[in-house]
């Protein structure tokens, strides 16, 4: 019971020196906001490697995403968790950025967008697991399993950000279930 | 040993998947160097046009000097460098619209111009990473900004012949 007083005492405290950070940051301290940046740079381009399943974009992105937080930081109330409002700042960019690439990426790839290649993935030391199948769904079935099954995302919401039908969602989780079932009992 | 069925391996993967992972370089310097373009960028809004061709100058040594340093971040970068120079040229064009022009056909030229940046955009958009045509572009950029200073700016003698 006292470990647990202790645990929250201490989240508390860390809660406070954090939003005493982003306030910083908010009246334009960037070593603030450099501090945010260590923070949260790692769960940032986790995400963000798991949307695009590309090293060099997932890098690209995880920077877009902070020079954006940089502008919009002020609109950050408090409401909600720091991190939760980042994580949804950094989905929307992500899908964003993909979004602008298609329009020139297409004109040399004709063909619908494919993940990592199966020996690219495997060689792909940062990740384990699941993670391995993950980069290597086609884009929008990756990217909606990535928001419902690993960030939480409800598909209403998640049909919202990809600007899709909440059905076009739902069964473009199911066509990425199937495939990482495929690939799994197959491997 | 058989493998644990697909719906076990999924919950069981899901609830130990990492949920940080490191990049493989440091992405700070990129960020930093975005902010601070930004910022020096919304400072230069108040800019007099006198002042346009030290932006476009500023805008040449970007892009011939930091890009390949800086090839992190050229998305933005580039996005950012493009957004300076079409502010400096509205800028431009809104300060001088009331004030006659020195010669007639200066929007034809400026037309050419346009045409030139849109067909280095164009390229770039396939090679991005293309120093010539970033340079290409830099120069584009200046030439613009320059015609719409020299066709607007009252020539020397005329305004010595009024002292």
């Amino acid at each position: 019971m006292l470990v647990n007083a202790e645990q929250a005492f201490s989240q508390t405290q860390t809660a406070q020196q954090e939003l005493q950070t982003i306030e910083k940051a908010q009246q334009g301290d960037q070593d603030a906001f450099y501090v945010l940046y260590q923070c949260h740079v790692r769960r940032v381009y986790a995400l963000c490697l798991r949307l695009v399943a590309d090293q060099a974009q997932a890098e690209d992105v995880t920077q877009e995403v902070f020079v954006q937080l940089w502008q919009k930081i002020n609109s950050f109330d408090g409401k909600s968790q720091f991190s939760t409002w980042l994580h949804r700042v950094a989905s929307n960019i992500a899908i964003s950025y993909l979004r602008k690439q298609k329009n020139w990426v297409q004109r040399v790839v004709s063909s619908e967008e494919t993940g990592m290649e199966h020996e690219q993935a495997a060689q792909c030391q940062e990740l384990n697991g699941l993670d391995k199948l993950i980069v290597r769904l086609p884009e929008r079935a990756r990217q909606v399993f990535v928001l419902h099954a690993v960030e939480g995302y409800r598909h209403e919401e998640i049909a919202q950000m990809m600007n899709m039908a909440v059905g076009s969602s739902k069964s473009q989780y199911h066509r990425a279930r199937g495939l990482l079932q495929e690939w799994y009992e197959n491997e | 040993m058989s493998k644990p069925d697909f719906d076990q391996f999924l919950e069981q993967q899901l609830q130990s998947q990492d949920k940080e992972l490191s990049p493989s370089r440091d992405l700070w310097p990129g960020i930093e160097h975005a902010i601070n373009l930004q910022q020096s960028k919304s400072k230069r809004n108040w800019v007099k046009p006198a002042f346009g061709s030290a932006a476009a100058a500023i805008l040449v040594a970007v892009v011939g000097l930091n890009m390949p340093m800086q090839q992190d971040a050229e998305q933005t970068q580039f996005a950012l460098i493009s957004d300076v120079f079409e502010q400096q040229k509205q800028s431009l064009l809104v300060q001088y619209q009331s004030q006659p022009a020195l010669t007639d056909n200066w929007q034809q030229q400026l037309a050419e111009l346009e045409q030139a940046e849109k067909a280095i955009k164009t390229a770039l958009e396939d090679d991005p990473n293309n120093r010539a045509l970033l340079g290409m572009l830099a120069q584009v950029y200046q030439q613009q900004l320059d015609l719409i200073n020299k066709v607007h700016q009252p020539k020397q003698g005329t305004v010595l012949q009024h002292i």
